[in-house]
């Protein structure tokens, strides 16, 4: 059976798309099918992790919601992005990076719904093990969509209080749309934090299980957003919690 | 160990010393007719030190017996020097009863090395008082120079310079910073001295008058070379010691740093030093102090780590999205997937 997870933050800048990409790169290595679909088609930039370059990639997911073309023209396998010899598969939806296509995006919406079918067919076609939402931040009609079809939802926090409110807003909505199993992740915590004492404040807090928390890491900020962290530095804390969740993912 | 092992590795160990002494038999010192150069005394030694002193003693008495067998002077003839043999294997074996299980450092070396020249001194004293109460074969004073001397001084310096290689080999000597500091400097020491006394002793060596004078000049050599070891392995340890014991100290509160053991007021006798070694210790103590100081904040700043969230703000904004057609819909056809 193939898994849909959505990867929220109720705000931007929480390494969203970052831990996306890595769980993403993690699966295809323990020998997963993956699919990662960018939705945050206003501020699209999972692409540049992956090293997918614009002017090879002429279709995107705008492509297939505005009609254009069935969604797995869009679909670009990025697995050699990820390292060499990896025995899963990584595929890549993105989001055109064209300002005029992110300004049609944002006048004149497009039909959630599409999104729903295209993951399905994706999951059909390439076909897949896992297919991972990248959402835009907020909780807008497409957001609400991503988290409603999703199996899986992590919601990524940084302990911050410009976080706190709107992730219990996340969570509480979430479980209206019952997904089945939903984790927090606490992200670029400080240094020097206990992660077992902070991982129990916040799980006792939100009412709802905190599948990792990855302390703050200068190493990745200046890996910035070029390459996969987890790829690079095997043996760093950030990528054992990562694994860590990932078998969460698994379980 | 039990005794049945003890008494095999003894025999066996014992076979090895005996042939080897029978093959040393041949190479003579000057004026010392039964007392060969014997390097094969460390061989007792040793095995008293690594596998237990009664095996030490039983590989040196059966040795002796069967160095003396082959050599023709009669299986039980020199019964004292069987005797002293097993002494010389047994003495050293003792430290471990001084809590020496391996040496790792200055002071273990220390004590193991004067036990190798105390077992020589003791076991060739004791062949001496055996032989004149019971044997009668030496005399005395005579009986100095022809015996007593030149076995002390061979099987000193052998087994103070060959002891410690076994031991290396076998790995039970443990190469620490500071025990390579003091082998160095034994070595040096012994090539040193014995190198100055052999060269002396060879440069005059033709032109002494009478035979006599030659033996008397070659055992003021050997005494002179002996005494400056001992003294001088004796001052090296105290010098080695100063330096490698704060050394020691210093890397053992730098481990208890890493425990989360942040005081280190231990240190305090080193950081009174006005060396490297003392600057080393008092940059450590500040450091843990200040990772102390920095660990205890962010502690603290985890316990006062509050969630803030305003309950009915929360409920507010959740009631404004689930309460849209839209969400109800989006519900509703989020359960028709999942059932499907």
């Amino acid at each position: 059976m193939a898994r849909i997870v959505a990867v929220h933050s109720f705000r931007g800048g929480t390494g969203k798309s970052n831990t996306t990409a890595n769980l993403a790169s993690l699966l295809a290595c323990a020998g997963c099918r993956v699919g990662v679909v960018d939705t945050d088609i206003q501020s699209p930039g999972i692409h540049v992790l992956f090293d997918l370059d614009p002017k090879q990639s002429p279709y995107a997911l705008n492509d297939y919601l505005w009609g254009k073309c069935d969604i797995e023209r869009a679909a670009y396998d990025v697995t050699a992005a990820v390292g060499p010899s990896i025995p899963g598969r990584l595929f890549l939806i993105p989001s055109s990076i064209r300002t005029g296509d992110i300004a049609r995006v944002i006048h004149y919406g497009y039909d959630v719904n599409l999104l729903k079918e295209g993951c399905q067919r994706l999951i059909r076609e390439l076909p897949l093990d896992y297919l991972l939402i990248d959402t835009h931040p907020g909780l807008n009609e497409e957001t609400l969509l991503s988290i409603a079809i999703a199996d899986i939802l992590l919601i990524i926090l940084r302990p911050d209080n410009q976080d706190y409110q709107g992730t219990a807003v996340t969570v509480e909505v979430s479980r209206h749309l019952e997904v089945p199993r939903m984790y927090l992740i606490v992200n670029k915590t400080p240094a020097g934090f206990s992660r077992e004492a902070l991982a129990a404040k916040v799980a006792a807090t939100y009412g709802c299980e905190v599948a990792g928390v990855l302390p703050h890491s200068d190493e990745m900020m200046a890996l910035a957003s070029s390459g996969i962290f987890t790829m690079r530095y095997p043996d760093h804390p950030i990528s054992l919690e990562l694994r860590r969740i990932v078998d969460k993912i698994r379980e | 160990m039990d005794l049945r092992r003890i008494i095999l590795l003894g025999c066996g160990w014992g076979a090895v010393y005996g042939i080897l002494n029978g093959l040393s038999n041949v190479f003579l010192l000057p004026s010392a007719p039964l007392i060969s150069l014997r390097p094969q005394i460390a061989l007792p030694m040793a095995v008293g030190i690594l596998c237990h002193p009664l095996a030490g003693f039983l590989s040196g008495f059966t040795g002796n017996i069967v160095g003396d067998g082959f050599s023709g002077f009669g299986l039980w003839k020199y019964w004292n020097w069987h005797l002293a043999n097993g002494f010389m294997g047994l003495i050293p074996g003792l430290i471990r009863y001084g809590g020496i299980a391996r040496i790792g450092t200055v002071r273990d070396f220390g004590v193991m090395e004067m036990a190798i020249v105390l077992a020589s001194g003791l076991s060739v004293a004791l062949a001496a008082i055996l032989d004149a109460l019971f044997l009668h074969m030496m005399e005395f004073p005579s009986s100095l120079t022809g015996w007593i001397l030149p076995a002390f001084l061979t099987d000193a310096v052998n087994g103070f310079v060959l002891v410690p290689a076994i031991l290396i080999m076998a790995r039970h000597i443990v190469i620490t910073l500071e025990m390579r500091v003091i082998l160095l400097i034994t070595v040096l020491l012994v090539v040193a001295v014995l190198a100055t006394a052999g060269a002396i002793t060879w440069s005059v060596w033709g032109d002494v008058a009478s035979h006599a004078a030659m033996i008397k000049n070659f055992y003021v050599a050997g005494i002179v070379s002996v005494f400056l070891v001992v003294v001088g392995f004796m001052a090296s340890l105290s010098f080695v010691r100063k330096i490698t014991d704060p050394l020691g100290r210093i890397t053992k509160a730098a481990e208890s740093v890493e425990g989360g053991n942040y005081d280190l007021g231990r240190l305090d006798g080193v950081s009174g030093r006005q060396d490297e070694l003392g600057l080393l210790s008092r940059v450590l103590q500040k450091m843990a102090q200040k990772v102390r100081e920095r660990e205890e904040h962010l502690q603290h700043q985890v316990q006062e780590l509050q969630i803030k969230i305003d309950r009915d703000r929360q409920a507010r904004e959740v009631a404004e999205i689930v309460e849209t057609d839209y969400f109800q819909q989006l519900k509703k056809k989020a359960k028709e997937i999942r059932n499907a």
